[in-house]
């Protein structure tokens, strides 16, 4: 018998009609870009909230006796500040934020696979925030992000809440990254082999296990501890045998992982935006390619580092301790990458490249305190002290938030069609590189010094440099809203970009900006790497992109 | 592969949208089991490591699980495995009536293995020796795994009947059965944890 | 006769007989291509060896029966 013709194309050719009104176009939308741009603002929204803490707990460090808030408001203060920043504002701006954004774009297809799952956990994100912050209202947790027992399961209702809502965010994420990896490792367009991903989809190829395994284990973490607190069931309770440890090992094993999800993305935008502004091939591909995946296989198998003080047999201690270790080295095989990019490079120091510049320094000095912090001596004098919040906020704040304002500088003419404007974004990056620095810098010396962190009040001898820090924190306040204002003002007044104003040459840029519903009248066939600037563009079939013709219609070809 | 068996549109050609979409949801499906895996495999850790934790196993007090009924309603789980493989290996054959028995057949195990759960929870609650999972971790740690397997044994119980349903109003056709492939699937998992909770639990 | 023989004696029969199917589907499958005939095959291996371990314990072999 024989095999009958093939009538409609495959997912490539296939265009949904563009949804009309309202909602369904930037409400309930299906369309990853809009999807992405959601996730964006609502982060962002979160971003102010969670910051707003953050000046709260500064407020309260200016006086060595505190006196700004009550001592168990500031522990649910900086409970919720962490949490936020983690759950709510980081992962969500990088995966779901950027991640939606860009990269179906880059591999050159018309959208996500699920893209009905894709509306579902961007939905479940405001909600499962809305949750955590309603957890002030019946006594927010107290325990700091990392909620160990038995504090968590003494606090009031709202640590239950708590629980809950970060089930919820996991479970958003945990669809997030099942989205994107069968994305990418089904709908890539004819021609893009793994080897010819720009970078960006490397890290989100990387981040989609991540969030994908590891969320899922957070997610059993947090419902033992939500029945251990609403029906007592004793998995953490040690008077009934439980063990309090045994959260930490739960605990630790998302949330190593997780600080490569908010990292391994943030990669992927710098290892975009250097060579676009270097002018030149990224240096080391491969390397930096196969380096995020090294770091996403290895990162599940440091997790107990966090917990050299909390009982661990020594023989275990020391596989984490090298371990950790190793994980410098594909770390520090990026760092020289993207030096050596820079090098020799016609660099074009726009704001994009200035938050790209500063997060290889920021991220480098993160990296360094890291490497201490697993050395086990070391580790056991600055546990706990503010030589770890100086370490995490080098690397979530110089690292990973410096790449969202790369991000941003770089991707808000793709978003929007306009460009940020340049002179209030250097005045932003300096001021906020400068305030940053100012800020936790101190906290080094602070941390080596012994004081503890996530406590209300200190010892009097700390009160200089705390109050410095605390004066600086402000700067750094003042550039993020200079940066508020600059996007409110460039979406209606910034310069229009034209669809590729850094002449830039991966897939997103040769399309129009915004992009259309689509994404490609016809899906390009690629050739070969995107960063060789000598070279002509590795793409065919984008000859329409710019024109007024119609989108391919589905069979045609 | 024969013409037959090939997925076809409303004019007689070959659906190439599903075969790549199908494509799609077969792998996110899988992933799907995989991170579910994770779920279960976290807190298998969480048991071991209260098994481990100091002070013997079965806590002081508890008797140790009686493997004679579990044995059988082991068997009882299994044997619809091995049921919903020949369910789904007949409707690829094309005899539609026996996927269907084959089919009905894996529920009604389904819902034997759940209500020899709930025979066993019985016992355990209103038993001798009382263990409930607030009582200690012996029956936080067995509750909550086997709770959660009998959960999924339970949701899988409900999509297999939705299955029934669309396969008598006729929704799937020979080339056209991705939900009965991720039903088989589905439940092939739900089985294969439960070796390894029967293991641990009764067995170790 | 008491319940618990039953149930072993039970074990016993239908694992045999769910190990044999199991296996036999096995052997059937065993050229089938295609990501899903892999998960299949390896979930109907583990699920013999289910039905393996079943059998032992209606045998005695492993596990715990109280005395009586």
């Amino acid at each position: 018998m024989a095999v009958a013709a093939v009538s409609a194309g495959g997912i490539a050719d296939h265009i949904h009609p563009e949804p009309q009104g309202f909602v369904r176009r930037y409400v309930f939308s299906l369309d990853h870009k809009i999807i992405g741009i959601q996730y964006l603002i609502t982060a962002f929204v979160f971003f102010m909230l969670a910051g707003l803490l953050a000046e709260a707990i500064r407020t309260q460090l200016l006086n060595p006796n505190g006196g700004f808030v009550a001592a168990d408001t500031y522990n649910e203060i900086y409970s919720i500040h962490g949490s936020t920043m983690v759950w709510l504002v980081i992962i969500p701006m990088l995966t779901g934020g950027f991640g939606n954004l860009v990269f179906p774009l880059q591999i050159g297809a018309r959208d996500v696979a699920f893209p009905w799952l894709n509306m579902l956990s961007f939905w479940i994100f405001p909600v499962s925030g809305l949750m955590l912050f309603s957890s002030f209202l019946m006594g927010a947790p107290t325990a700091g992000w990392m909620e160990y027992p038995p504090v968590s399961l003494q606090g009031a209702a709202g640590t239950s809440m708590w629980a809950a809502a970060i089930f919820l965010v996991g479970v958003s994420s945990t669809m997030t990254g099942l989205n994107f990896l069968v994305t990418i490792l089904k709908m890539r367009a004819p021609g893009m082999t793994f080897t010819r991903m720009p970078l960006f989809v490397w890290g989100q190829f990387a981040t989609a296990p991540l969030l994908m395994i590891a969320t899922t284990a957070l997610a059993a973490a947090l419902a033992a501890l939500f029945i251990n607190r609403v029906f007592g069931v004793p998995f953490f309770d040690p008077t009934k045998g439980g063990s309090p440890v045994m959260w930490q090992h739960m605990f630790w094993f998302y949330s190593h992982p997780a600080v490569y999800i908010m990292i391994l993305p943030a990669f992927g935008i710098i290892s975009e935006v250097l060579p676009t502004f270097a002018r030149k091939p990224i240096f080391g591909y491969k390397l930096i390619a196969f380096s995020s995946m090294a770091i996403a296989l290895t990162g599940f198998m440091v997790w107990a580092h966090h917990m050299f003080t909390s009982g661990l047999a020594p023989f275990l201690q020391l596989p984490f301790m090298i371990i950790t270790f190793v994980i410098g080295v594909p770390t520090g095989i990026k760092i020289f990458s993207w030096t050596a990019t820079l090098w020799g490079g016609k660099i074009h120091y726009n704001t994009a490249m200035l938050f790209a510049i500063g997060f290889v320094g920021l991220f480098t000095i993160g990296g360094i305190t890291g490497i201490f912090l697993a050395a086990i001596p070391y580790d056991l004098h600055v546990h706990g002290t503010y030589f770890i919040v100086a370490h995490l906020h080098y690397v979530l704040v110089g690292g990973s938030l410096m790449g969202v304002f790369a991000g941003m500088y770089y991707w808000f003419p793709k978003m929007s069609g306009r460009v940020l404007n340049e002179t209030l974004g250097k005045l932003h990056f300096w001021l906020f590189f400068i305030g940053f620095n100012l800020t936790f810098l101190p906290m080094h010396w602070l941390g080596i010094e012994g004081m503890p962190r996530e406590v209300a009040t200190y010892d009097p001898q700390f009160a200089f440099l705390n109050q410095f820090a605390s004066y600086a924190s402000y700067l750094m306040t003042f550039a993020i809203l200079i940066f508020f204002v600059n996007v409110i003002w460039s979406i209606r007044n910034g310069k229009r970009s034209g669809p590729n104003p850094w002449g830039a040459r991966t897939l997103e840029w040769q399309i129009p900006s915004p992009p259309n519903y689509y994404n490609f009248k016809h899906v390009p066939t690629v050739y070969g790497l995107p960063y060789d600037f000598s070279q002509p563009l590795p793409y065919k079939g984008l000859d329409e992109e710019l024109t007024d013709a119609p989108p391919v219609a589905a069979g045609a070809h | 592969m024969t013409a037959a068996s090939l997925p076809l549109d409303s004019h007689g050609n070959v659906d190439q949208l599903y075969i790549e979409t199908r494509e799609l949801r077969l792998q996110g499906f899988l992933l799907f089991l995989v991170s579910d895996c994770v779920l279960f495999a976290s807190f298998i850790f969480a048991y071991l490591y209260l098994r481990n934790s100091g002070q013997g196993w079965p806590p002081p007090g508890i008797q140790r699980l009686d493997v004679a009924f579990a044995a059988w309603n082991s068997v009882v789980l299994f044997g619809s495995g091995a049921t919903m493989h020949y369910a789904l290996e007949n409707f690829k054959h094309g005899n539609f009536m026996r996927y269907m028995w084959f089919l009905l057949a894996t529920i009604v195990l389904g819902a034997g293995f759940l209500g020899g759960q709930a025979y066993e929870y019985t016992h355990l609650i209103y038993g001798e020796h009382v263990t409930w999972w607030g009582s200690g971790i012996f029956g936080a740690s067995f509750f909550t795994l086997t709770g959660m397997h009998g959960m999924h044994v339970f949701i899988g119980v409900c999509y297999l009947t939705v299955l029934v349903l669309q396969s008598a109003a006729g929704v799937y056709t020979r080339g056209k059965f991705f939900g009965i492939t991720a039903g088989t699937l589905y439940w092939h998992f739900v089985d294969v944890i439960w070796v390894v909770l029967f293991s641990i639990f009764y067995l170790l | 006769m008491n319940a618990a023989l039953i149930e072993r004696l039970g074990a016993v029969i239908a694992g045999i007989v769910v190990g044999v199917v199991a296996f036999y589907a096995l052997y059937k499958d065993w050229h089938a291509t295609g990501v899903e005939n892999q998960v299949f095959k390896l979930m109907l291996l583990l699920l013999g060896i289910g039905a393996i371990l079943a059998l032992l314990a209606g045998l005695n072999v492993v596990g715990f029966a109280p005395k009586g």
